[in-house]
């Protein structure tokens, strides 16, 4: 969800693994390894990694726009488009934040992660509810 | 719309992952990392590599030499490569202090961002620093090259100070300019992205 372009993204997951790599030595257990795990690859991916300038190729710009995937197009495929187009319009960190919760990690491991409090991410999390189902439902 | 929803949601949709295999992880692994502040590093011994090699030439050129304008311009420029050789030692220096990527996004976020500024703030500073010296080493070599009485005359001139005074503003301004540029260019963008993260971070 943070790059489009195909090449870009594959160089962006190999940073992370070398990241998780490179700094596993200084895991030291006082987190969960998965909250850990987030926190590597999103430092990664948000302010230690500049992308390089490519041109897009047809296929990336056709996952781009038009959001094809292999399922059928039944509601649910539809939703899930829609839901991925406006996830890709928030801000990196609102796309950060509402990720995790859509993958389930519980709000306090989003705050440690993203490095605010609780509150904060249940405040925003409403916020970034409210721009989805705008953006979703107009 | 509920967050629930949108969790029913990703997860009708949601592509399998395809986990890697030993084989495809051990290649990554093998990979160059493309982080900046690896980018940065790279460069720098790069620069650094480059002046010691040009240093031990010149220096082995230098002590080949008899008397003479080609000895002393030869050791003039030794004289600057060694005077980069430290430069290059203490950019590294400030790039091994950017570390932190193992703290939460706001504290790293922040963290580069001092650290950045305060790399490029040294970089323009040291350029600022070392363009007079490269014109001061141009006057040194039309010494060496028309004989200092020679020059005491061709320097006693007005037309000579006039000119001598419009191309040092004018190195100066193309140099400051282009300094200021090429750092913009190269990581301005990257650091003005990270402030406005760093803002919205910020925000309740």
């Amino acid at each position: 969800m943070y790059e489009n372009d195909r090449d870009v993204r594959n160089d962006l997951f190999q940073e992370i693994v070398l990241q998780l790599w490179k700094s596993f030595s200084s895991f030291r257990g006082e987190s969960k390894i998965s909250t850990w795990m987030y926190r590597i690859a999103l430092n990664t991916a948000i302010s230690g990694y500049r992308k390089q300038t490519r041109l897009l190729k047809t296929e990336d710009l056709r996952e781009m726009h038009l959001n094809i995937s292999d399922a059928g197009s039944d509601d649910y495929d539809e939703n899930f488009q829609k839901l991925q187009w406006a996830i890709r319009q928030l801000s990196e960190i609102e796309r950060a934040m509402i990720m995790m919760a859509l993958e389930e990690i519980p709000y306090e491991e989003i705050a440690e992660t993203i490095g605010i409090t609780q509150n904060n991410v249940r405040v925003r999390m409403n916020r970034i509810r409210e721009k989805l189902k705008k953006l979703m439902c107009p | 719309m509920e967050l629930e929803d949108l969790k029913s949601i990703w997860k009708s949709g949601e592509t399998v992952f395809q986990p890697k295999n030993e084989q495809e992880i051990a290649i990554m692994l093998k990979g160059r990392s493309i982080s900046i502040v690896n980018k940065l590093k790279r460069n720098v011994w790069f620069e650094l590599v480059f002046a010691i090699v040009v240093s031990l030439g010149l220096l082995l050129y230098a002590l080949s030499l008899e008397q003479g304008a080609m000895k002393w311009t030869s050791i003039s420029l030794l004289l600057m490569c060694l005077a980069s050789t430290i430069y290059f030692i203490k950019k590294l220096s400030v790039l091994n202090r950017v570390q932190g990527i193992n703290d939460n996004l706001h504290d790293t976020i922040s963290f580069l961002i001092t650290n950045l500024t305060s790399y490029l703030k040294f970089y323009r500073n040291s350029y600022t620093v070392l363009y007079p010296v490269y014109f001061l080493l141009g006057l040194l070599f039309s010494v060496l090259e028309r004989g200092t009485d020679k020059f005491v005359v061709f320097l006693s001139q007005p037309s000579t100070i006039v000119y001598l005074l419009f191309m040092a503003g004018l190195c100066f301004l193309v140099s400051t300019w282009f300094t200021r540029w090429y750092l913009k260019k190269l990581y301005g963008d990257h650091l003005e992205k990270l402030k406005k993260i760093l803002d919205e971070l910020n925000q309740q």
